[in-house]
């Protein structure tokens, strides 16, 4: 290595150990001061809820909403309602969202294709998951089918659109190296489309989970014997804030939990990105 | 018989559009260093893709070793670029190791085969990094070993070292002479830069532009044999040959 080497590669230095640390303790600031926040809001919420501040048959208490929680959990009925939403979400997630995905990055191989269904994608994308809804408890029963119909179609066109452009959008000078190597364009599929347009499939997968769930708690309202809609939908038929104020804290650890799965997945497939 | 020979090749890019080369014709011999040098708009691009069989040129043909390979790619032509184009998605080692995977060879007989010159390209230890952590000159030493590892016969380079600072590209360009002499490569380097043409190439092709035809062919023959870009330089004859490209480009001397 000569000098002229070293100077080339000081260019790219990591960041000082200093900075990270300085980092480091502006995260962990971040998260403290954000679990104070919510802990004090709950704790405010059950305090003027006891000294009568709160309008409990309105507002409920953390400790009501924690009380149904715990009865339901009991009872089995929570394991039904959370697992039933989960399983629409989780089917209806797979068969939209990645199905989307697979299908947006496929058009790649045609633009003709492409163009030609694109103002039928658009129909399809502008229908109301709501207004669309009762037609499927028509098509598909009661039942978990019409809800993961539901879901799926909640999440389908935007994963389709979003990874077509993203699958459009590969560095033309990469599919030429791959095409010099002698590549086909199968190899170039997989070797630049599908890797460049992961960028783009995950922010698709990201919003879809929140697709995903209204999708199910709206196919539930409409129809359902199990479900956390099921379950928001009865309480709030009997004037329960407390089983409805236990139904959306199900709803937001449901969305949760997908959403740090989804996390995961964008940590494996983008790590290259950091 | 020439290694690689460009046979009156013509392009538009539609029936009625411009012409964009006008039959140019080259050759380069085995290791031998040819230089296409001409202003912008002298196609040079698009030679290199049609030399590259990534284009069909209009009419012409492009011969290697004497069989003509026109608008395929071979294996036997390698292929560089100004842009590194690294996959940022793979380590430095699998983007190394791609145009073997491409071309057929197991992954990990090719992983095996780019590690074995990351030594000599003196990028070891920065395997299984990604290129995001590397620098502009350390990712142009990538793309060629990712080149020069499928063992080309030929080794088409598009101002590969453009986007480099002065010091660097000197270096780079230095280790390149090296390498192709030691391997025995020919190369096809195309650029708009003079000084590079002079101190690089055993020929130098001159295009002028719109259309870009071949204006004239000029052996350099230094006094120097060092691969030192520095040193070739600095050889007496390089202000000649310089001043012979810089009136075939067809540009007036610079009013003072």
């Amino acid at each position: 290595m000569t000098a002229l080497d070293v100077a080339d590669d000081l260019a790219v230095a990591a960041p000082s150990t200093a900075a990270r640390r300085r980092a480091m303790s502006y995260r962990t600031l971040l998260i403290a001061l954000q679990a104070g926040i919510a802990v004090a809001l709950v704790a405010a919420w059950e305090i003027g809820a006891s000294t009568g501040a709160v309008n409990t048959f309105l507002f409920s208490s953390p400790s009501r909403v924690g009380q149904v929680i715990v009865e339901r959990w009991q009872s089995g009925d929570l394991v039904l309602d959370v697992g039933t939403t989960a399983l629409e979400v989780a089917l209806g997630f797979v068969i939209g969202a990645v199905g989307g995905s697979v299908i947006g990055l496929l058009l790649w191989y045609s633009k003709f294709v492409a163009d030609l269904s694109a103002p039928f994608i658009a129909a399809i994308g502008s229908i109301p998951v709501l207004a669309i809804a009762p037609m499927t408890i028509i098509w598909f029963g009661t039942g978990l089918e019409s809800k993961i119909v539901i879901v799926a179609f909640s999440c389908v066109v935007v994963s389709l659109t979003t990874s077509y452009r993203g699958a459009r959008m590969a560095d033309q000078d990469l599919l030429n190296l791959v095409r010099s190597f002698g590549g086909n364009r199968g190899t170039a599929f997989r070797r630049v489309v599908v890797p460049a347009s992961m960028t783009w499939v995950v922010q698709a997968l990201k919003l879809n989970v929140g697709f995903a769930i209204v999708g199910a708690i709206v196919g539930e309202y409409i129809s359902s014997n199990a479900g956390i809609g099921h379950m928001i939908l009865l309480g709030s038929s009997n004037f329960s804030v407390n089983i409805v104020l236990a139904g959306l804290a199900l709803v937001m650890v449901t969305v949760l939990v997908f959403t740090l799965i989804v996390s995961g997945i964008e940590h494996i497939v983008l790590r290259w990105e950091k | 018989m020439s290694v690689l020979d460009i046979a009156g090749i013509s392009k538009r890019y539609t029936e009625d559009g411009p012409q964009v080369l006008k039959d140019v014709s080259f050759r380069a011999e085995k290791n031998e260093f040819v230089t296409i040098v001409g202003p912008s708009g002298c196609g040079k691009s698009t030679l290199f893709n049609i030399v590259a069989g990534l284009l069909p040129p209009s009419r012409g043909e492009v011969r290697l070793d004497g069989e003509v390979v026109t608008g395929t790619t071979t294996p036997h032509i390698g292929y560089v670029l100004q842009k590194d184009l690294l996959f940022p998605w793979l380590t430095v080692l699998d983007n190394v190791g791609l145009g073997l995977e491409i071309q057929g060879m197991r992954r990990r007989e090719a992983r095996e085969r780019a590690r074995s010159i990351f030594a000599a390209y003196n990028l070891e230890g920065y395997e299984d990094k990604y290129p995001s952590a590397l620098s502009g000159g350390m990712r142009q030493r990538a793309a060629l070993m990712r080149t020069l590892v499928t063992d080309p016969d030929v080794i088409l380079m598009d101002e590969a070292y453009k986007a480099l600072d002065y010091p660097l590209k000197i270096q780079l360009e230095s280790e390149l002479l090296e390498t192709v002499r030691e391997r025995g490569k020919t190369v096809v380097f195309v650029t708009h830069d003079i000084e590079e043409a002079v101190t690089l190439s055993d020929r130098v092709y001159v295009l002028k532009a719109r259309p870009g035809e071949v204006v004239n062919e000029i052996p350099i023959s230094l006094t120097t044999d060092s691969t030192r870009i520095d040193q070739r330089r600095l050889a007496s004859e390089f202000n000649d040959y310089y001043e012979a490209i810089w009136t075939s480009i067809g540009r007036a001397p610079l009013a003072a």
